[in-house]
């Protein structure tokens, strides 16, 4: 199986039905839809078909591409990165046959601009190149700050630039970051390369890992977005469009949060674990801020946002409490949360057709009489979120928790007030928009079945299926993190000090050097 | 008296490596000559086809001469020809090339004669590879000379727009201070070194000269400015926005991206090779100076409404991060520098023809407004200028971004690691306007605003009718440059290799550069 | 006699030839202020090419006065032009293209 085919699909669609005449725009959506279905069929192979039980990476695609820059063209699946692609293609696939059931203004450059999204997206977690990440990384702001700008409403031109720069501000702070990383870890007369495998093989200083750590969290936190670094959100949020607002929030939040174990985690183990305290006061600090925030908008879109901050405020405290159950957590969290995000962003669009397209909740409400199907699907998103036993959230966070616990007891601590507090601010949602009076905006009638269904339900489907088997994504992840937090966990272990060598400990596959 | 002048040996004079030269100034006459013929063919065919087929055969030349890894010299102690020069006078070449298809509709050509206008054109591509071969200081004053002159008549060419002609005084009283200074330089330099060709100032430097040698330092801080003014390096650049503006478009263009680049050709002469062994007293003055160009420029091109004061903004800043690569003073760095001007070449070229396809039809000119809803009037124009915005921003998968990221490398690798970061935070700024410009483009007022009807003044004179499209398909030479030049934008962001290839080859073209 | 005089005399018109570019208005005393600055870098390089005994500088002096000389008529042929179409000879008026 070749990784290229996937992941060039999507492109090759968008760029057919960009080229179309004017006359057959028409063709455009069935393109590019039948390029994301092609992408989520190769994937769901991938999935039956991935040896959980191997360590490496799996269909690994290794070229030169630029050899004079030490740049590779390689690609490869492991367990940290398989389920991300799977929900990549999956939410895709949903949204494009959102799209494809409403009419868009100029289709050929919407469809194409899907298309160039889902490709890169789905490079950047496939990347074994530091350089090709960071060029799928910031390839993906193109797609987006088009779709944004050009389909969005409101102060859609505004809120796309915004984004973009916010975005792009740590995107480059990380070009720097990733092109230091390559060059100062060079050894003398050595070849550079900027391979991950290699870049983990060889050692920096432990002054360099601090400022090129700090490099690459800029562009992951901002992406993410973690407390201090989330001012183009609540813009962005309003203005996107619903099936682009999946994406936005469902995968590219996400792109920053597996950065971290892919990347910072196993090629800066020193740094990681000085910095750790900063990553987990931030993370704790975007649980509380982000569940207080979600409970105090009016706007159901900038809910859902804030309650994002949360939820990747959960991630990151996962991913740096530097234990294999938390790591581990915050794997499934990311693909849960992407999961109900979707299902929450998509119910919240049904709404807004039904009641004068608003979305404030001072004006919904009482819609569960009139809509049951909507309002039980709902249910099922909206309970997802509060982690209620029995949800894959509660797996994942339970894990997350236990990870923190076991590491910083203090984090855990607190953080477990966010997992209350989320239940708070979703109960309000529902209860906002589906019960209380009915409001002034709303008008009577179910979601739609040949409109609406086709998205949300393999949403829920899947978020269901992962409820009842949880060990499905358990199994296949659990090699892959383990190796991937080792490093900086074996380092936060041995008593903290400025050591100037990366010792040679830790990263699994050094030992044959 | 006479006898033993006779036997003072002619120098060598390798006519085969000269002959790119020749072809081009063969062709300058020609056109001179064609030029006094009368009658519409020849002003209108004839010339422009003359000038194409000069670049053409001197470029065609230049590629045979071309062997990998040659150093040697063509006119003995004057003239040198390497691959350093070669890839550069491809980038004269070319632009010369897209000049004059840009121009073929231009109001300065009928003003200043065609003859006249191909005939200056062309002298300053022979001035400017004249430079890139320069092995000695007065070959260098003289190709500066012959590539400036011309152009300041070029700026001036447009004789009925007032704004021209201001345009042409302005350049050719701080061209002419640039290069006074620059003079003045050379001359301390000269009586530093003792010797006006580069190896034997290289020579001198390890040797007889101290590196502090005042007479020295005031020469090569004098060359620099000299230098600066040329390159529209901060604090030299005030003149850029206005010269860029009041030029004829074309003419902008060429210079734009043909001057710059012949600027840094006499940088990566005179300081990675001449003057190399003094680096450490150089480089971090250079340092500065690049820093201030990205902040100025960047900060510049913020609040422009006129695409080409935006351009020229923007070009004073990417001056500064081109000047990064001159910094660190390794191959490496000669290296990016090169491949960085060979891609700016295509990025900036391809943006100019959309502003010269949109200026000569809007009734904006060449404010942002001309570019209103293209994306969905004339598609084949809005994506050339989105391409090279997103370039010039530094956006992955066109050859802006390699650029940008080889000359990071180039910085971090040679200790500057500092600059990496300051062209990134330059970036990071320049994202406003590049941005601005896309957006205007694609996401402006969903209708299309027809220029206003007739019986409103209007300040240019519609090409191909009332609708956009119509308009860019009436001048379809400068939609295929713009369409040519994105193209090979995006193409060398997904496979630059066989521009390293060109870059490695150039690499070595420096001898005394460590690798 | 010592060749730093020279130097210092250079040197001296060199400034004053800025100072001229910077501070005159006539676009014509300015060509003539440029002229001051070319020949100031001629004055010097002669000096040298004296001192160290080579011909180097004396052909470089040569070369530069065809220069100046080219600017010149450039430069009063732009002037010109802009006398046809009635344009202020005070540079400060130049205001055309703000900057």
């Amino acid at each position: 199986m070749s990784l290229s085919i996937p992941l060039f699909i999507p492109l090759a669609s968008g760029l057919l039905a960009m080229l179309l005449p004017r006359g057959a725009a028409w063709l455009a959506r069935q393109l590019v839809l039948g390029g994301t279905f092609a992408t989520l069929f190769y994937v769901v192979a991938m999935l039956v078909d991935f040896d959980s039980s191997a360590k490496g990476l799996q269909w690994v695609t290794r070229e030169n591409w630029i050899e004079t820059l030490g740049i590779h063209y390689s690609l490869g699946v492991d367990g940290l990165n398989l389920f991300l692609i799977a929900v990549t293609a999956l939410l895709f696939t949903v949204c494009a046959l959102w799209s494809a059931l409403r009419e868009w203004d100029r289709p050929r450059l919407y469809y194409f601009n899907l298309g160039l999204a889902e490709t890169a997206v789905l490079g950047a977690f496939m990347a074994q190149d530091l350089a090709l990440f960071v060029v799928f990384f910031d390839l993906m702001l193109v797609p987006f700050y088009f779709l944004i700008g050009v389909w969005g409403r409101g102060e859609r031109v505004q809120a796309t630039t915004k984004f973009v720069i916010y975005t792009l501000v740590g995107s480059l702070l990380m070009l720097a970051g990733a092109i230091a990383l390559g060059v100062l870890s060079t050894p003398d007369g050595g070849q550079i390369s900027f391979e991950l495998a290699d870049l983990q093989r060889r050692t920096l200083g432990h002054g360099t890992q601090v400022w090129i750590f700090l490099l690459f969290a800029a562009a992951f936190l901002v992406k993410a977005p973690a407390f201090p670094f989330h001012g183009w959100m609540p813009d962005t949020y309003r203005a996107t469009p619903t099936p682009v607002l999946v994406l936005l929030s469902g995968i590219l939040s996400k792109v920053g949060a597996y950065g971290f174990l892919r990347i910072v985690l196993p090629i800066l183990p020193g740094a990681s674990s000085t910095l750790q305290e900063l990553m987990l006061v931030i993370a704790v600090v975007s649980i509380l801020y982000g569940s207080v925030m979600a409970f105090s908008q009016d706007d159901a879109r900038l809910v859902v946002g804030y309650s994002s901050i949360a939820q990747l405020g959960f991630i990151t405290l996962g991913i740096f409490a530097l234990d294999p159950k938390g790591a581990q957590g915050a794997v499934i969290q990311m693909v849960n949360h992407a999961l109900v995000v979707a299902g929450l962003f998509f119910v919240i669009a049904v709404i807004a057709g039904r009641s004068r397209e608003s979305e404030s909740l001072e004006r919904l409400g009482g819609l569960a009489l009139r809509a049951p199907v909507l309002a039980a699907l709902f249910l099922i998103v909206a309970l997802a979120t509060l982690a209620m036993p029995g949800s894959p959230n509660f797996v994942g966070e339970i894990l997350i928790l236990f990870g923190a616990f076991d590491e910083k007891i203090v984090y855990g601590l607190v953080a477990s007030a966010g997992v209350a507090l989320a239940a708070v601010y979703a109960i309000r949602l529902y209860q906002r928009t589906m019960h209380n009076r009915v409001g002034p905006d709303v008008e009577p009638g179910d979601l739609s079945w040949r409109l609406d269904m086709p998205a949300i339900a393999p949403v829920v489907l899947v978020l269901l299926a992962l409820a009842l088997y949880p060990q499905f994504v358990l199994h296949r992840t659990e090699a892959t993190t383990t190796t991937k937090i080792a490093a900086a966990a074996a380092k936060s272990h041995q008593t903290p000090g400025p050591d100037r060598t990366a010792s040679s400990a830790g990263a699994p596959d050094q030992s044959q050097k | 008296m006479i006898l033993p002048l006779a036997d003072v040996p002619a120098p060598h004079i390798d006519y085969k490596g000269l002959s790119p030269l020749i072809a081009l100034v063969g062709g300058t006459v020609l056109v001179l000559m064609a030029a006094l013929l009368r009658g519409r063919f020849v002003q209108r065919s004839l010339l422009p086809l003359l000038t194409l087929g000069t670049l053409g055969a001197a470029m065609g030349l230049s590629i045979w001469v071309w062997s990998p890894g040659d150093h040697r010299p063509i006119v003995e102690s004057a003239l040198e020809v390497d691959a350093l020069a070669l890839s550069l006078s491809l980038v004269f070449y070319v632009a010369g090339i897209a000049t004059v298809l840009l121009a073929h509709r231009s109001a300065a050509l009928s003003d200043a004669g065609a003859g006249e206008y191909y005939t200056l054109l062309l002298s300053s591509v022979t001035g400017m590879v004249l430079l890139a071969e320069a092995a000695n200081l007065i070959t260098l004053f003289v190709g500066i000379e012959l590539l400036s002159i011309p152009l300041y008549v070029l700026c001036a060419s447009q004789v009925r727009r007032r704004a021209s002609l201001e345009a042409g005084l302005k350049y050719l009283v701080i061209g002419s201070v640039g290069s006074a200074t620059l003079l003045y330089g050379l001359a301390l330099i000269y009586g530093a070194a003792g010797t006006t060709s580069f190896a034997g100032i290289d020579r001198a430097l390890g040797d007889t000269v101290s590196l502090s040698d005042p007479l020295l330092l005031t020469g090569i801080a004098l060359a620099c400015a000299g230098l600066a003014f040329k390159a529209s390096v901060a604090p030299f650049h005030q003149w850029t926005p206005d010269v860029y503006q009041g030029a004829p478009t074309p003419v902008t263009a060429f210079m734009a991206v043909a001057t710059k680049a012949a600027a840094f050709a006499i940088f990566l002469r005179l300081f990675d090779s001449a003057l190399l062994s003094a680096q450490f007293q150089w480089a971090p003055a250079l340092a500065a100076l690049a820093t201030i160009t990205i902040v100025v420029g960047n900060v510049g091109a913020i609040a422009q409404d006129s695409l080409k004061r935006m351009l020229a903004w923007s070009g004073v800043a990417q001056a500064g991060y081109i000047l990064a690569g001159v910094v660190v003073g390794t191959q490496k760095g000669l290296e990016a520098t090169v491949f960085y001007l060979l891609v700016y070449l295509l990025m900036n070229v391809a943006a100019f023809a959309v502003v010269i396809a949109r200026e000569r039809v809007s009734e904006w000119g060449d404010g942002m407004r001309a570019l209103e809803g293209l994306g969905r009037a004339a598609p084949w124009l809005a994506w050339p200028m989105t391409i090279a915005m997103l370039a010039l921003a530094g956006f992955p998968a066109t050859a802006g971004f390699i650029g940008k990221f080889y000359l990071i490398d180039a910085a971090v690798d040679g200790d500057y690691a500092w600059l990496g970061v300051v062209i990134v935070a330059g970036s990071m700024i320049s994202l406003v306007y590049y941005l601005r410009v896309v957006a205007v483009m694609w996401m402006g007022p969903m209708e299309v605003r027809l220029p206003s009807l007739p019986g409103r003044p209007r300040t240019a004179k519609p090409v191909g009718g009332w609708s956009p499209e119509a308009d860019a398909w009436a001048q379809p030479e400068v939609t295929l440059v713009a369409v040519a030049c994105a193209a090979a934008t995006m193409f060398f962001g997904i496979w630059p290799n066989p521009l390293f290839d060109l870059v490695a080859d150039v690499g070595t073209s420096l001898a005394s550069l460590v690798g | 006699m010592n060749v730093v005089w020279f130097l210092c005399l250079s040197a001296v018109l060199f400034c004053i030839g800025g100072a001229g570019v910077l501070i005159r208005r006539n676009p014509l005393v300015v060509l003539l202020c440029l002229e001051l600055m070319l020949n100031a870098g001629n004055l010097a390089l002669v000096a040298f090419s004296r001192m160290h005994g080579n011909g180097d500088g004396q052909i470089f002096a040569l070369v530069v006065m065809v220069v100046a000389a080219c600017e010149v008529v450039v430069g009063l042929g732009v002037i010109v032009g802009m006398y046809r179409n009635r344009i202020a000879e005070d540079v400060d008026a130049m205001s055309e293209l703000r900057g």
